[in-house]
């Protein structure tokens, strides 16, 4: 800041050391958004990337740095980078966050070394601490300005009076306590990626290299012995947006082939927001959940195949058109018909044993092929009171002149899920056209009151 | 009426030519269909045998299991019967196919007007349920693209695709399409036509499904149980199919053997002539009325005209 401007200035003060200034409100919710793609970007360096309030990041990098040169040149990769997006960041490596934290904000930041964690500190203000303005300003009324000041007091009465906290940061910034950083989004349980000389747009090559790099994945599932289920692809743009694409499947994978071709299907579902722009620089492939696979004795019957294209289609139907097209159901103890059955995604349940069970409650008064997605009102007329069918009704506008009836089958309400409902009488009619419908009363006739009839299901 | 005449006559003496041309004449045809229907063992093993001679003979077997068979309805409320004929052949191709996974692909505004297939009552009519799917895509062309993508992949035993009326997206290159996956992967498509026209399509075959009274419940002496509702009946059009003449007939779905006969005259029943024992009052069947019945009750003043 050239003109002696800082952050936290009253805009008024500022206004009068530079009339000319030109005032920006600001944007809490778009500096957020820009941070979190900063932080996807950051991605490309360590899968642990959290945010820092909002105008910070922290990556673990353990484990990472030999992969980009060491830390030195880590740093320089990821500052280099940063500045030509147009950035001005500051970035340090350290053994610890607080320490990390402390250097980029009042230090020079860089690589500090492992044991010159309390000399970089000790010539820092308090505040570097990160313990609040408040305390900060605490400590600095009794003339504890530096965190040197702090060393050489006794602990236990520093903590009785300004509380356990600021101890804690110390410690966490001398990395006598350990502090986890929370990363933003969950951790691949496996991870490959490839890096690339040369930018791809075109989809087939992104298949390509996803089935190139899913191959290195397939190793790594089976020292596990297990198959992945849920996968993500992420495409790092040239010029630093990053895409992700989840896809699923229906049962343990572990072959690279369908493993690309989950995303076959994905790449054509996101097809319009997928901007390829100038191309993509590095893909990622991250198993984000596994299950134990099972390995399946090949056969020369043809049987096992059409068992194991099942769950292939409802994969690629799943990718296409989304998770929960393909529906499966479960059946559940209730006698209350739209209770009894209850849908599913095939997804996620064509890989279990399959619901070979019958209906739990299987009754034996018929129920209808089709059941509507609600019950219908419809007017009955000359019903036989108190609990036979009505002779004649009207649906959707038509009158039907019932020629036999079946019934009636009373379902009472399930009392211990709600108290509101009167049990049905349910009717099969047919009508005179030869039509036949499920149809129930709901309620009894009482003097006051005239119960409702409800169209229900249609029957073959 | 005329102009549908004289075409229906001319298609016939098309098809007389067409058979000429094979070599047979129509009298040949006839009787070699009659053969067929004697004898059961020349049936091919692509075809599923619907166990009723002369349909068998008209189908030529039976119906296919590697193309698509066109079941519709003229009107949205015998959706019961398109369903119900659709899910029985579903039932015997899983019957005799052995296999059972099934994908009904339905139309979400199919799914208002009729309701969403229930499986409860698809196990009562026979269909084995412990692989059966079901998807509501938004658009017809995704139904169309997972029609085809499940007919292509062999692991179903067949792909119920329900249509509501004559989408013009879903014309002739579109059904030859779904019929030449179907071929390719030896697995039927039963295309549900709900509410739709007689159209030009890649269908083997075409059946015109309406509702009949069903035939009463057979009690264990044999006797029918007068005023009962027992197995549903459909009233058959074959519409489209290698024999010159449409067929006509009453079948009945017996869903516990899983299997068609012909529809049993039913008595009329016992309600259908004395109603109940208290009828109530009877109102008469209204005829170019308001679209819902008046309130009961004392007018005491008009509305405003003016």
């Amino acid at each position: 800041m050239g003109l002696g401007l800082r952050q936290g200035q009253a805009l008024a003060e500022a206004r009068a050391m530079h009339p000319a200034i030109d005032v920006v409100e600001e944007n809490p919710v778009a500096d957020k958004a820009l941070l979190e793609g900063i932080a996807d970007w950051c991605d490309r360096y360590t899968p642990l990337v959290a945010l820092d309030g909002g105008d910070g990041l922290f990556l673990d990098i353990t484990g990472c740095t030999h992969l980009f040169g060491g830390e030195q040149a880590l740093l320089d990769d990821i500052l280099l980078r940063l500045f030509r997006m147009g950035f001005k960041v500051q970035g340090a490596i350290s053994g610890s966050p607080g320490l990390s934290w402390a250097a980029c904000r009042f230090g020079t930041g860089g690589v500090i070394a492992e044991g010159a964690a309390k000399e970089t500190l000790e010539d820092m203000p308090v505040a570097c601490l990160r313990i609040g303005a408040e305390a900060a300003a605490a400590l600095n009324k009794l003339g504890l300005k530096r965190v040197r000041d702090l060393f050489s007091l006794p602990r236990a009465p520093l903590a009785q009076r300004f509380g356990s906290h600021i101890l804690l940061r110390l410690d966490q910034a001398l990395g006598h306590q350990e502090e986890p950083i929370s990363p933003r989004r969950p951790v691949g349980v496996l991870s490959v990626e490839r890096r690339l000389a040369e930018a791809v747009q075109a989809e087939e090559d992104i298949l390509e290299l996803t089935a190139r790099i899913a191959r290195s994945l397939c190793f790594g599932l089976e020292s596990r012995g297990a198959g992945g289920r849920f996968f993500e692809l992420v495409l790092f743009r040239v010029d630093g947006r990053v895409f992700r694409i989840a896809a699923g499947a229906s049962r343990p994978l572990r072959d690279a082939r369908k493993i690309a071709g989950l995303f076959t299907e994905r790449l054509k579902a996101v097809h319009d927001e997928l901007d390829a722009g100038f191309g993509f620089e590095l893909l990622r492939l991250n198993v984000l959940h596994h299950d134990p696979f099972e390995v399946l004795q090949g056969s020369i019957a043809s049987k096992q195949e059409d068992e194991a294209s099942l769950p292939d289609l409802i994969d690629r139907v799943s990718a296409r058109l989304g998770e929960g097209m393909v529906q499966s159901f479960r059946f559940r103890e209730s006698h209350v018909p739209e209770r009894a059955v209850v849908q599913v995604p095939a997804l996620s349940h064509i890989s279990d044993a399959g619901n070979d069970e019958a209906p739990v409650t299987m009754t034996r008064a018929e129920r209808p092929l089709r059941l509507l997605p609600r019950p219908e009102p419809m007017e009955a007329f000359a019903a036989i009171v108190p609990d036979g069918p009505p002779s004649r009704f009207r649906w959707r506008r038509v009158l039907h002149d019932v020629a036999r009836a079946e019934g009636p089958e009373r379902v009472s309400p399930e009392w211990w899920l709600d108290d509101v409902a009167e049990e049905r009488d349910y009717f099969r009619l047919e009508v005179a056209s030869g039509h036949r419908f499920w149809v129930y009363r709901q309620g009894r006739y009482r003097m006051d009151h005239r119960p409702t009839w409800h169209m229900h299901g249609i029957f073959a | 009426m005329a102009g549908h005449a004289t075409a229906q006559e001319r298609l016939f003496a098309l098809r007389e030519t067409i058979a000429r041309l094979e070599g047979k004449t129509p009298m040949l045809v006839a009787e070699e269909q009659r053969e067929r229907g004697k004898n059961p063992a020349v049936l091919t093993s692509r075809r599923v045998s619907l166990g009723i001679a002369d349909v068998d003979a008209a189908l030529e077997g039976g119906l296919p299991l590697d193309g698509m068979t066109e079941v519709r309805t003229s009107m949205m409320r015998d959706a019961g019967a398109g369903s119900g004929l659709v899910l029985a052949l579903a039932a015997l191709i899983q019957k005799q196919t052995g296999a059972s996974a099934l994908l009904w692909i339905s139309d979400r505004v199919s799914n208002g007007e009729a309701g969403l297939p229930y499986p409860v009552g698809l196990a009562q009519y026979g269909v084995q349920v412990e692989h059966f799917l079901h998807a509501a895509p938004r658009t017809l062309e995704d139904a169309l693209w997972l029609a085809e993508t499940a007919a292509a992949s062999g692991a179903l035993a067949a792909t119920i695709l329900e249509i509501r009326g004559n989408p013009s997206s879903f014309g002739l290159s579109e059904s030859r399409r779904l019929s030449l996956r179907a071929k390719a992967a030896r697995r039927p498509i039963l295309l549900l036509r709900h509410a739709g026209e007689e159209e030009a399509s890649s269908a083997l075959f075409r059946f015109h499904a309406a509702s009949a009274p069903a035939s009463e419940r057979v009690l264990h002496t044999g006797a029918m149980l007068g005023g009962s509702i027992g197995f549903p009946v459909f009233r058959l059009i074959l519409e489209k199919s290698r024999n010159p003449a449409p067929l006509s007939l009453l079948l009945e779905w017996n869903s516990h053997d899983r299997q068609f006969s012909h529809a049993r005259r039913s008595e009329p029943s016992r309600l259908s002539t004395h109603a109940a024992t208290h009828p109530g009052t009877r109102f008469p069947v209204s005829v170019d009325g308001p679209d819902r019945t008046p309130a009961v009750g004392r007018l005491l003043a008009f509305d405003r005209a003016s």
